[in-house]
């Protein structure tokens, strides 16, 4: 899978120190309107789309891979479940559009914004990521900068080629009287999962 | 449309009568203020985020082409065609051979401004093409036929009901007006068009030059698909829109969310550098290709402008339309009475270079030179500044109508016949005048007096009165020569009065150069040059005659005329600039200076002593021009028996703004009656100015609306508390 970068969190400054701020992150991204579930361990995070998954009775999932989403074991859980689950970029590129959820993983959060970063430079991650009405963006609650500027300081060092999106909560329009609308052309939630004890070295 | 036989003034009537319009802009610029504080409670300093955007840009227009360059050679290093278009043509000519040699037949297109300057869409369709713009704004103004009458929310002059009837005639079924349903309608024949189109055509809202990529920030999601989905993207991008490097977004993406649409951040940020893959169906299987992008720099009159010491300053524009929610013309009449589609004050400027210059002149008056704009502009554009300037250089090519030039040149040029003239005014109002009030006029002229009196002129002009006015001071602390400025010579001698008094309890010597003129500034607001610099000149030589210490006038504008302009109008003229130079360091502004008096001699600390609400409204040309509101608080808060108010938006323009008031009667009028209904709302029993012009304007609106509530200059209320 293309991505801009293989190892962002190599790219944090060498006193970083995420989940301080993780607070001010989860507050401005709830303001946003994106959901924010923060869990301690892998395991905690499966439990918790798990839940979602039930809650919303989804059929269909379309899905990137991540180290994240691998050590919580999403995959074969969803067997289990008895879930349609596509992986590949053929599949996804078929099924995306018809999929109840969207999961990718995003490379760090911006306190700041209450935006997640996505390296979105594979296809696949751009369409789970917009086609589906739900966009489950798994996170490691340690890998959250202070702000715009911090953000470009890590993107500036690697950004030679591809796509790189913010996203700050679901799709939204006000384009009608100034009333605002959630869910226009791109998802009407945005779930983030914010494990704080990811793997060592495991980017989202 | 017919764009060149236009009746503007018959345009804003429509727009004053159109009720959708003017409750949407007015709720709209209520809350446009607040929300748009709220979203930079998080910048430590608003003002050093401003100097980031604007020097940073300033600095990237200098060498626009090196850059340039940069960008095209990154862009193409990676795989990207990028194609220099000199104007819309040779832009319509390439994407219709792109998309002839491609077999393009079907476009989606997120929001580009620049695609929409060059009317790019009807070139696509009368090709046959099927184009849809996707943004929802944007396709609702292309259902209805329309143009966008704003740059950030095109749509917002129309409501549901509008927009559902639009929806109802393109699906050919009844659409109801509830709002979260017809964005699902919206979604759904949307993604249909997203899912089946050849090529995405995008903006951008920058370009990077050290790796040629292209960010784009979007709300809906609509951008993330027209550059995912298709197997072609074309971006169109003005040259004003490069940046030198990947961190120089950090500026544009602080304060354009927060400008635009007092969001934080909007829900996509997107960055696309060099081609990225996409999946196409290729025998019914689909297989990962890389996607074919093209990169159209738009040129378009932008880099002639770039090349222009003042308008290169249009590089510095985000396109947050900041400039347009406080615009006092703007959020009464709406965009489209601007002609094109960039509104407001900006699009003045814009359409002047990326249209034409003829197009400017039908609409350069709409600006009253409030100057608001400058106050929350992310790239501290000077905008009305450049319209002025703009205004100029019209004079300067096609000259003002013949009559209005003779007036200038020979009256106001000429002091003896000018103020003779109006001395005959004072006589020939007399059948009308009613008081000091002119309360109706007959025939065409009646507009001018709905909702307003007009001031009369005075019996008696303050160069009259000095001998009966002023004192003799033995030993005087300074020597103060009194600049009144036409108003208040000729129709608000009290004011004049009021300042010798105030002057003279300072121990201070003032005397009144008899052969004073007009500041010049009516001329100039309106482009004349030549006659301003004629009045400049007498000006100076009057007021080199007597050799005051200070030059003090009790009108920003004639203040401001005297600090920067007469410098600025005999620039080319070393010998003048000169002489002029020296007499601008000796103006002062009446409430400053006398606050500052009033401060050494202890007279400046606030009063304890309650009596009747009095609340101050700031001048356009002194809060903005001057900087100065403080000063005058101070004074009248020190003053016994002032209890002080303030009003809502207190330095909101009264509409008066020189010639603009009575040109513009139509429009000045709902401005006058806003600030009215804020005055109101205080309760205060007066309203202290420290501007002639806007004395006017308020007097004469309050006279009709309001008649209890009096309107004094803090002059005229600082002697009150001399004669007790």
């Amino acid at each position: 899978m293309k991505k801009v970068c293989e190892n962002w969190e190599n790219l944090f400054p060498a006193d970083h120190v995420g989940l301080s701020i993780f607070e001010e992150f989860q507050n401005r991204a709830s303001a946003a309107s994106a959901e924010v579930i923060r869990v301690k361990t892998p395991s905690d995070a499966l439990a918790a789309i798990k839940n979602l998954i039930e809650s919303i009775q989804a059929k269909k999932i379309v899905a990137v891979n991540c180290p994240l989403q691998q050590s919580a074991n999403l995959y074969d859980e969803f067997q289990r479940m008895g879930l349609t689950l596509y992986t590949d970029n053929a599949q996804i590129a078929e099924h995306a559009e018809s999929a109840d959820i969207g999961i990718s993983g995003v490379e760090f959060g911006i306190a700041e914004t209450g935006s997640v970063c996505q390296d979105a430079y594979s296809i696949e991650s751009r369409l789970v990521s917009t086609l589906p009405p739900i966009h489950i963006a798994v996170l490691n609650s340690n890998n959250i900068l202070p702000g715009i500027k911090e953000a470009f300081d890590v993107i500036s060092q690697v950004f030679q080629h591809g796509y790189i999106s913010f996203i700050t909560g679901p799709s939204r329009t006000a384009d009608i009287e100034r009333v605002l609308t959630i869910g226009v052309h791109g998802p009407s939630r945005l779930i983030i999962i914010a494990i704080d004890q990811a793997t060592a070295g495991g980017a989202a | 449309m017919d764009e060149n036989n236009r009746n503007i003034r018959q345009e804003i009537d429509q727009k004053l009568n159109d009720d959708v319009l003017r409750g949407a802009l007015g709720r709209f610029a209520e809350a446009y203020p607040i929300s748009r504080a709220k979203a930079y409670e998080n910048v430590e300093s608003i003002e050093e985020l401003r100097d980031w955007v604007q020097q940073m840009k300033a600095a990237t227009v200098e060498r626009i082409e090196e850059i340039a360059d940069q960008f095209v050679h990154e862009a193409t290093r990676r795989g990207a065609n990028v194609f220099r278009a000199a104007n819309g043509e040779e832009l319509k000519e390439y994407l219709l051979k792109l998309c002839k040699e491609k077999e393009v037949k079907r476009i989606v297109k997120s929001k580009s401004m620049a695609s929409e300057e060059i009317h790019l869409n009807q070139a696509l369709e009368s090709a046959g093409l099927h184009v849809k713009e996707t943004d929802l704004g944007e396709w609702i103004i292309a259902l209805a036929g329309q143009r966008p009458s704003h740059m950030v929310m095109p749509a917002i002059h129309l409501n549901r009901e509008q927009v559902a009837g639009y929806f109802s005639k393109e699906l050919g079924q009844t659409i109801e007006p509830d709002i979260p349903f017809m964005v699902q309608v919206a979604r759904q024949n949307l993604r249909q068009e997203f899912l089946q189109a050849d090529m995405g055509i995008s903006g951008a809202n920058f370009g990077i030059a050290e790796n040629g990529a292209i960010g784009l920030v979007t709300n809906e999601g609509n951008g993330r698909l027209a550059t995912t989905l298709p197997r072609i993207h074309v971006a169109i991008i003005g040259y004003e829109k490069l940046i030198p490097t990947i961190k120089d977004a950090v500026p544009i993406l602080r304060s354009l969310p927060r400008s635009a649409t007092a969001q934080l951040m909007t829900s996509y940020m997107t960055m696309i550098c060099g081609p990225t893959p996409a999946m196409v169906k290729k025998d019914d299987k689909w297989v990962e290709e890389e996607k074919e992008l093209h990169i159209i720099l738009l040129d378009n009159g932008r880099l002639k402008a770039a090349k222009d010491e003042k308008f290169k300053q249009i590089y510095q524009c985000v396109r947050c339309a900041s400039c347009l929610n406080v615009c006092p013309v703007y959020t009464l009449v709406g965009g489209h009475v601007y002609g094109h589609i960039y509104a407001g004050g900006i699009g003045a400027i814009l359409t002047a270079f990326l249209h034409s210059m003829g197009d400017f002149e039908k609409i350069n008056e709409l600006c009253i030179g409030c100057r608001k704009c400058t106050t929350v502009c992310p790239g501290r554009i000077d905008i009305p500044g450049l319209i002025e300037e703009l205004r100029a250089q019209a004079v300067k090519e096609h000259g003002l109508p013949f009559a209005v030039r003779a007036m200038f040149d020979n009256v106001i040029a000429n002091r003896k016949v000018f103020h003779t003239l109006l001395r005959l005014a004072s006589i020939c109002q007399k059948p009308l005048q009613s008081g000091r009030f002119i309360r109706h006029l007959p025939l065409f002229f009646a507009g001018l007096t709905k909702d307003r009196s007009l001031p009369a002129v005075a019996d008696t002009p303050l160069r009259d009165q000095i001998k009966r006015i002023t004192r003799n001071i033995p030993q005087p602390v300074k020597r103060i020569a009194f600049f009144s400025g036409c108003s208040t010579d000729f129709v608000f001698p009290e004011t004049g009065e009021a300042v010798y008094k105030v002057l003279q309890n300072l121990n201070m010597e003032v005397i009144f150069p008899e052969d004073q003129s007009c500041c010049g500034k009516p001329m100039l607001g309106m482009g004349e040059r030549e006659a301003s610099k004629k009045v400049a000149k007498q000006n100076i030589q009057a007021f080199e005659a007597v050799n005051a210490d200070i030059i003090l006038s009790a009108c920003p504008t004639c203040a401001e005329t005297w600090q920067g302009t007469f410098v600025e109008i005999l620039s080319d003229e070393p010998e003048w600039k000169a002489r002029a130079e020296k007499l601008a360091s000796k103006v002062r502004e009446f409430t400053s200076f006398v606050a500052e008096e009033y401060e050494k001699a202890g007279r400046l600390t606030a009063s304890t002593i309650s009596g009747s609400k009095v609340t101050y409204h700031d001048s356009c040309h002194m809060k903005r021009g001057l900087q100065i509101y403080e000063q005058p608080r101070e004074l009248l808060k020190a003053t016994p028996g002032i209890d002080f108010v303030e009003m809502k938006d207190c330095d909101k323009c009264c509409g008066m703004a020189g010639a603009f008031g009575v040109k513009y009667a139509a429009l000045s009028r709902p401005i006058l009656k806003q600030k009215i209904t804020n005055i109101k709302d205080t309760g205060a029993e007066v309203v202290a100015v420290a501007c002639p012009a806007c004395m006017m304007q308020l007097r004469g609106g309050l006279d009709k609306q309001l008649p209890t509530v009096k309107v004094k200059h803090v002059a005229e209320i600082l002697a009150e508390q001399l004669n007790e």
